[in-house]
């Protein structure tokens, strides 16, 4: 009875690199069976860093080779005993290897398989080459970050990983229709409009204001104060979004500035907004003389929205995600203990995420070919030396 | 073809603001029937713009309009009994309630999860605040900026730059960490409806924004995990260029003579390609450049000779001649292009609604089509204050 959501569901995963082994694990660490299907002829490139230990747990691997004849013919069996399937390779490539929807469908009727692809599979540009980083820009979703009157930014790891939870909530939708239903679904899923999906206001600002939306930094359209202030220490900053008036009263006590609070030019936000450089400095004066951390302390206490700029090593170490149980120690395939990302939710009164760590290549071969589809053996073998499980 | 995929899925949004509404919004566009309760002054997002004229008015947000659009709309007042009764009956006939407290916290009213699962025990009861109830910070205020910064997403964002202490890390624009957490919200409100459907088992389900985020970054945790430093901000200090990032010989942004376009020939064959693109330069044979490994080194010149090139095209004219060479390349495209981009409008992504205050306007559509399945994307307005009052509450309205 308490079994984890997704209990009972078969993945075959053929997707690879961030965005759909991210779905996977989401769908992996809530109850279902994942099989990632690779091949030496062709490594998942993620498989060459850490990355692949995070993207990649909770799964299990099998190897086989869907360029060849009898490769093919086994992901059809693989299809027919499986409820999802995902792919992730760019437009029309599933298709030539065989596997569109048609087939797929034959081998599984009820089958959900999800296709994702950089511009979706439709439509004139369907066949662009594309990478998450291109799509930001191409979507518009770099247009709105950056400093004013510069180049466009050229940093954030942000399309992959938002179109991997995207995938697997549509997923999880999918299901739900089909356990209603009986009847399956092809997904064409496009990362550029999950990316322009994810920035309505300056498309309507557009057509309310006739305004192109222009970058601006850390700051706010309305609330103000609003940004990173220099702390103690090279590259140190601490975020402060103050988004009402009490918040500004208790900012201003907070940094002995009474007479900041007092005077009614700053009264609201509009005027704030107006004289923000003048008050930037006044905040600045006062968290210069801070650790980042403390200042988050102290500014909380005073119930200001706030906390530190940090990078990936000091979120690592946050005892927020530390004490929060965020993490699980995993044996990783080197042999060494470390501590793995979990999940950012919690089903409470039901057993916690499944996390394990991430496989090797052909790890799961015996249980996917043997187990699974019930070969032989000797059948096995002789795939693994004809490089068909490969 | 039936209309969404959640046919007769009852939802209440009490959710203000971005977080708790985004959830709501995913479920509503997969078709489940979404009542979105309001306090009487209505939700803060009505407050935030963008408005017509930069003068703000309730039923005018462009961000309240997008993120409540196929909603049901009523007013609520909590703090009254009535009021707190009527929404209790609701909830006893619910799927699933969304909040995301604060201002409006239902466990404050008496309607928390324990309170409301006695007369509904398959109750989805999704709380979404930004540190989740656990660890010493689950008390703290955030907002998008601070999510973003304490994450990690903002050391990212900018790429390296030539002095950290004067180009602070900065985050993106719009409210991405708020709609993070709805993201992840609906993810984990699907899966535990999914089992509700099996098992008739209900949920308390509680999302941390601040995790959802962490999460969006597994691989950086992953590389912390195996002991790697974090990539450095300053440009002296960057040996290799990461994934994700742009950086030399993965790829970057080149001037065009009406904006930028992006670049990514990052294989050798895509380089060998663009450099056809290019029309052959005579430089493309020098030992600075020849390799991979050596356009990294040489990048800040090598990118002046690419922009001295691109200086002299427009951006679709590049982005068109290097993709019919299977280079990897977008234009930079702003708002204004993308609601005149063919291939967007040949998919039909956006949208039209008719608001009986606000107007006509086009709305960003789903990044999803199902074979089987037609989903309610121009169902209804985003509701008026109080809209259903009468149609759904009856005569205590």
């Amino acid at each position: 009875m308490n079994e984890l959501p997704l209990h009972g569901i078969r993945v075959l995963d053929l997707s690879w690199i961030i965005a759909g082994p991210t779905a996977t694990r989401f769908l992996a660490s809530m109850g279902a069976e994942v099989i990632k299907i690779g091949s030496a002829r062709r490594p998942d490139p993620s498989t060459r860093g850490p990355a692949f230990q995070a993207y990649n747990q909770s799964k299990l691997y099998a190897s086989l080779n869907i360029s060849t004849p009898e490769g093919l013919a086994l992901v059809k069996s693989l299809i027919a005993v499986s409820d999802v399937m995902i792919e992730n390779f760019a437009a029309g490539v599933i298709e030539r290897l065989g596997l569109g929807y048609d087939e797929v469908r034959s081998a599984r009727p009820d089958i959900i398989m999800l296709a994702s692809s950089g511009t979706g599979h439709s439509g004139p540009h369907k066949d662009y080459v594309a990478y998450g980083s291109l799509l930001q820009h191409y979507t518009g979703w770099n247009s709105i970050s950056g400093y004013p009157d510069r180049e466009p930014v050229t940093g954030g790891l942000w399309a992959d990983p938002w179109v991997g939870m995207e995938l697997a909530m549509v997923t999880a939708a999918a299901l739900n229709n089909r356990a209603l239903t009986g009847q399956g679904q092809y997904v064409d899923f496009s990362m550029a409009e999950a990316l322009s999906a994810s920035i309505p206001e300056p498309i309507l600002d557009y057509q309310m204001n006739s305004r192109v939306k222009a970058p601006m930094g850390n700051r706010d359209d309305w609330y103000a104060p609003h940004g990173v202030y220099h702390c103690v220490g090279a590259d140190r900053w601490v975020a402060i979004a103050v988004t009402n008036d009490a918040e500004w009263v208790s900012l201003c006590q907070l940094i002995q500035r009474s007479d900041l609070a007092a005077d009614p030019m700053y009264a609201d936000a509009a005027g704030r907004h107006e004289h923000r450089d003048h008050l930037d400095a006044a905040i600045t004066a006062w968290t210069i003389q801070h650790e980042d951390h403390e200042a988050m302390q102290l500014l909380q206490r005073a119930g200001v929205p706030s906390g530190p700029s940090q990078d990936i090593l000091r979120v690592f170490n946050e005892p927020q995600l530390r004490e929060a149980g965020y993490f699980t120690e995993l044996q990783t395939s080197d042999g060494e203990l470390r501590d793995l990302p979990g999940l950012p939710w919690r089903l409470e009164g039901g057993p916690g995420p499944y996390l394990t760590e991430a496989p090797v290549l052909g790890q799961h071969n015996a249980y996917v070919y043997q187990e699974l589809l019930g070969l032989p053996e000797t059948e096995v073998d002789r795939m693994i030396e004809d490089q068909i499980i490969y | 073809m039936p209309d969404g995929l959640l046919p007769g899925v009852k939802v209440l949004d009490v959710g203000q603001g971005i977080s708790g509404p985004c959830c709501a919004k995913i479920l509503a566009q997969m078709g489940a029937e979404v009542i979105k309760v309001e306090p009487p002054e209505g939700d803060l997002a009505r407050q935030m713009g963008p408005f017509p004229g930069d003068i703000p008015h309730p039923e005018k947000s462009g961000l309240f309009l997008a993120m409540n659009a196929n909603k049901q709309g009523i007013t609520l007042d909590l703090s009254s009994p009535g009021d707190a009764e009527a929404f209790r009956n609701l909830a006893a006939g619910a799927d699933i309630v969304i909040e995301n407290p604060p201002p409006v916290s239902l466990e404050g009213h008496g309607l928390g999860y324990e309170s409301l699962k006695n007369a509904n025990p398959g109750l989805i009861f999704t709380s979404i605040t930004p540190f989740g109830n656990r660890g010493p910070y689950k008390d703290f205020k955030a907002t998008d900026l601070v999510l973003y910064h304490m994450s990690g997403h903002a050391h990212g964002m900018l790429g390296p730059v030539k002095d950290p202490d004067s180009d602070p890390p900065i985050r993106a624009g719009g409210h991405q960490a708020e709609l993070v957490g709805g993201m992840a919200a609906a993810t984990a409100t699907l899966m535990a409806l999914y089992r509700k459907r099996m098992t008739g088992q209900g949920s308390r389900i509680d999302i941390s924004s601040f995790e959802a985020m962490v999460t969006q970054l597994i691989s950086g945790l992953a590389n912390s995990a195996y002991g790697r430093p974090a990539p450095p901000r300053d440009l002296a200090k960057v040996e290799e260029a990461a994934i994700g990032g742009m950086v030399g010989a993965i790829g970057g942004i080149l001037p065009c003579n009406d904006g930028y376009v992006a670049i990514s020939p990052r294989e050798d064959a895509q380089w060998e390609r663009w450099l056809q693109v290019m029309g052959g330069p005579t430089w493309a044979t020098d030992e600075r450049y020849a390799t991979r490994d050596a356009r990294q080194k040489n990048s800040p010149a090598l990118w002046k000779l690419l922009s001295d090139w691109s200086v002299n095209h427009s951006k679709h004219e590049i982005a068109r001649m290097g993709q019919e060479q299977r280079v990897p390349c977008f234009p930079v495209n702003t708002v204004q292009d993308l609601l005149s981009d063919e291939h967007l409008a040949d998919r039909e992504f956006f949208v039209e609604i008719d608001h009986p205050v606000a107007g006509v306007l086009r709305y960003p559509g789903a990044a999803y089509r199902f074979s089987n399945s037609h989903l309610p994307l121009t169902a209804r307005p985003a509701p008026l204050l109080g809209q259903h009052n009468r149609e759904i509450l009856g005569s205590s309205a």
